[in-house]
Order: C-alpha cells, then sequence, then structure tokens
C-alpha cells in the first residue's frame, strides 16, 4: 500500500490537520526542541493520525528515538 | 477553641464496571495505546456508561450513595447517627437538585442539613475540612463524600481525531468513581485522627489550568469545547505547589519528614504522579496511589487513597495527603495519624 506521507508535502498536510500546528516544509528536519508550541500531545496525534494512515502500529519506543518530524516519518514508512 | 479533635472512623469507596484498559481506550479514541502507556502512565479506569454502548449505567449519585452505604456499613452505625453530610464534585447530575440531597434521599436520610461544594481535584479535601470544622464545632457526626463522572463529557460518537490536544488529553486522563468517609468526634472505628486540612485558592489574576463549561438551552449549540486543559502549565505548575503544600503542612504540624509513614501524593495520571512523587524527594514514606488503576477520578481519588492506606496504617503511624486544584490553582492537603 501507499502511504500518503510518501512524499515531504504530503506529510506536511498530515501534520497540519493532525496537530493544528502551522508546519512548513523546513520544520521538518528542525529539532523537536526549536519546533514552536511542539509537545507530546502533538506527538499522541501525529502518532495516531499515521496509525490511520498506513494502517500499521507505529512503535513509539522508535518515534521517541526520532529528533524531528521527517524522522518520525521514516519511523512510520518503515524506511 | 474546645480542643475538640475530628476522627475518621470508616471509608468506603464505588468504582463503577469493569476496569476499561487502554487497548479498549485507544481503540474507542482512534489514538495510539502505546502512547497513552508511555506519556500518560495510567494503566485502566472505570467508567459509568457502557463503554460500548455509551448508555449511562450509573449517575453520580448512585456511585456516592454506594461509596457512602459501604462507610456507613463499615463503621456499623445507623442513618440516625449522621448529623450531615458534605460532599464535593465537579460533575453534580443535575445543578438542582443537589446530588448531594439525592445521595441523601438513597441513603434514607432526611431533616438534617447537606452542603454540596462544587469543586475540582481539591473538592474531597474542602468537604474535609468542612466537616472538620463541623465535627469539632458542634461534636457531631458526618458523611464527607466526594465523587465525579467525567464520563458526561466520554462521546464515543465523536470523530475525536480533529479534537484539540487540551480537549484529548482529558479523555486519557479520566475515570469515574466515588468514596466516602465517616468523620466524628470520637477515636472509634479506624479511630484515624485528621490532625490538620489545608484549603486554599492561589490563582490571584491567574488563567485557569483547567476549565469544564456547562450550557443550556442557550447556549448549547455554542460549539464551545466543554473542558479545556492547560497541560503544559498544569506540568510546570502542579509539582511545584505540591512541595510547598507538603512543607507548609509538616512545617504546621510541627512533623518532620522523617516522620513521615505515608505520602498521598496528587493523583493526575500514573506518570505525572510518580514524577511529582520523586520531586517531593521523601524516600522514608511509603507512596499510597490509586491513579494508575483508577484514572484520575477527581474528587474520588483522596478517598481512593486513603482506603488503601488505611489497609496498611498502623498504630502511632502518620501520613499526609497532598492535592492541587488546577482549575483556579488551588492548595489542598490533610494530615491523618492514626490512635
Amino acid at each position: 500500500m501507499t502511504a500518503p506521507i510518501a512524499t515531504p508535502e504530503d506529510y506536511v498536510v498530515l501534520l497540519r490537520d493532525a496537530t493544528g500546528l502551522d508546519l512548513d516544509l523546513p520544520a521538518l528536519e528542525s529539532d523537536f526542541d526549536s519546533l514552536p508550541g511542539w509537545d507530546s500531545l502533538h506527538l499522541l496525534k501525529l502518532v495516531s493520525a499515521l496509525e490511520r494512515a498506513t494502517g500499521q502500529r507505529i512503535p513509539v519506543g522508535r518515534v521517541l528515538e526520532a529528533r524531528s518530524l521527517e524522522q518520525i516519518r521514516r519511523v512510520a514508512v518503515g524506511a | 477553641m474546645d480542643g475538640r479533635e475530628a476522627y475518621l472512623l470508616s471509608i468506603g469507596t464505588a468504582l463503577p464496571g469493569d476496569p476499561v484498559d487502554n487497548a479498549q481506550l485507544a481503540k474507542a479514541l482512534g489514538v495510539s495505546e502505546e502512547w497513552i502507556e508511555v506519556f500518560i502512565g495510567t494503566r485502566t479506569r472505570h467508567f459509568a456508561r457502557d463503554f460500548a454502548t455509551g448508555e449511562v449505567r450509573w449517575s453520580l449519585a448512585d456511585l456516592c450513595a454506594a461509596a457512602a452505604e459501604r462507610a456507613v456499613a463499615a463503621a456499623g452505625v445507623d442513618a440516625a447517627s449522621i448529623d450531615f453530610v458534605v460532599m464535593g464534585t465537579a460533575t453534580p447530575d443535575a445543578l438542582m437538585p443537589a446530588t448531594v440531597n439525592m445521595v441523601a434521599d438513597q441513603l434514607g436520610l432526611d431533616q438534617i442539613p447537606t452542603y454540596q461544594l462544587q469543586s475540582g481535584c481539591a473538592g474531597a479535601v474542602q468537604a474535609l475540612d468542612l466537616a472538620r470544622t463541623l465535627v469539632t464545632s458542634t461534636g457531631g457526626t458526618g458523611l464527607v463524600i466526594g465523587g465525579d463522572v467525567c464520563s458526561k463529557h466520554l462521546d464515543l460518537r465523536r470523530d475525536l481525531t480533529a479534537a484539540a490536544p487540551s480537549e484529548l488529553v482529558n479523555y486519557v486522563l479520566f475515570g469515574d468513581g466515588a468514596g466516602a468517609v465517616l468523620l466524628g468526634p470520637e477515636p472509634t472505628g479506624e479511630a484515624v485522627a485528621l490532625r490538620r486540612v489545608l484549603n486554599r485558592v492561589t490563582g490571584l489574576g491567574r488563567k485557569p489550568g483547567q476549565v469544564i463549561e456547562w450550557f443550556g438551552m442557550a447556549d448549547r449549540d455554542s460549539g464551545k469545547q466543554a473542558i479545556n486543559e492547560d497541560y503544559k502549565a498544569i506540568e510546570e505548575s502542579v509539582p511545584a505547589m505540591a512541595e510547598e503544600i507538603l512543607w507548609e503542612l509538616l512545617d504546621e504540624l510541627g512533623w518532620s519528614a522523617d516522620e513521615l509513614d505515608y505520602l498521598l501524593p496528587p493523583q493526575l495520571s500514573g506518570t505525572m504522579t510518580a514524577k511529582i512523587n520523586s520531586r517531593l524527594n521523601l524516600p522514608g514514606a511509603v507512596e499510597v496511589s490509586c491513579v494508575a488503576d483508577t484514572g484520575n477520578n477527581g474528587n474520588a481519588l483522596p478517598f481512593l487513597q486513603t482506603e488503601l492506606l488505611l489497609k496498611q496504617m498502623t498504630s502511632g503511624q502518620k501520613a499526609l495527603a497532598v492535592a492541587v486544584e488546577s482549575s483556579k490553582w488551588l492548595k489542598a492537603g490533610f494530615a491523618l495519624e492514626k490512635l
């Protein structure tokens, strides 16, 4: 199955919908510490949205090791 | 001052239905089960409405009456010996009649003073405070009740994928339940002295950390978010407030930290309570917590903790409970000593 997060552009759309935050392409590579407004509840909304999009459980342990949104996307697509 | 003391004579609690685990909750809310485990750290909670159908199975009055009946039975007294009822809740069944009076009706109580305190997590402590004043000033014996049915806001028909984080967080934190104690002027039954109660609003000029709206016919379609939790402010403020409450109470009691046998810390969630407990840093005191198994059921929590405490407390031991209500930033706590 082709997940709707195959491209960074698709992923930004999913991220904005899931979190309500005004995120853009450069934000994907930002460290979470420099991402304005980001917190663990946004992480819940993102992980839940990714699970719906991919139809698979996302291992939260690996997500927690990620330092950027792009690294989370790679966890989700299994890359 | 006439030197009278108030004593906790007995306790009863009520949790509705079977526990709902994170797998069930995650599936119903469409959120990650593992996230709930890692970030919230609460394993199970109980809901007064059927989790599958949404049907209401217990009212708040039902739960509070069940808890109170257990407390009365445990003390081995009859209804005639109850002189007043004080109840704290954030989620009354109706604005009128006050739920406390429906509880009194279920218990067969009549012709006595009743009080209901509209309150959040500090409500059980406020109820204890008022009851202690009544016991020591009148010599009467009273029922102190706390309970909440947070599942009133758990609308499983809604698509929560679009819910704001400040709303969604409530669904993974909360549960339902009730508790009650009998408080009297003589050290009978459990014979635990209520040595001190702290109950103080500290939120002057400060934005509330937790808001629960209520709606009437004119604004029911306003689309306003019914519950709103400023979880960042809570995460930042509650541990510091808990520490201040602990030391203030110890100081007022003239107790040293080493003397404390048990600590009942604030019960926000499994994870937050563990963080607060480690910050309070009282390795000599046994932690008494329930939130990881019961969920955050508001005004029921201090009773559920006290029930766990009484199972292990022995003569001469001391316990201190700390609670914070983040709505308008209330500091609360109480001290118990078993005779």
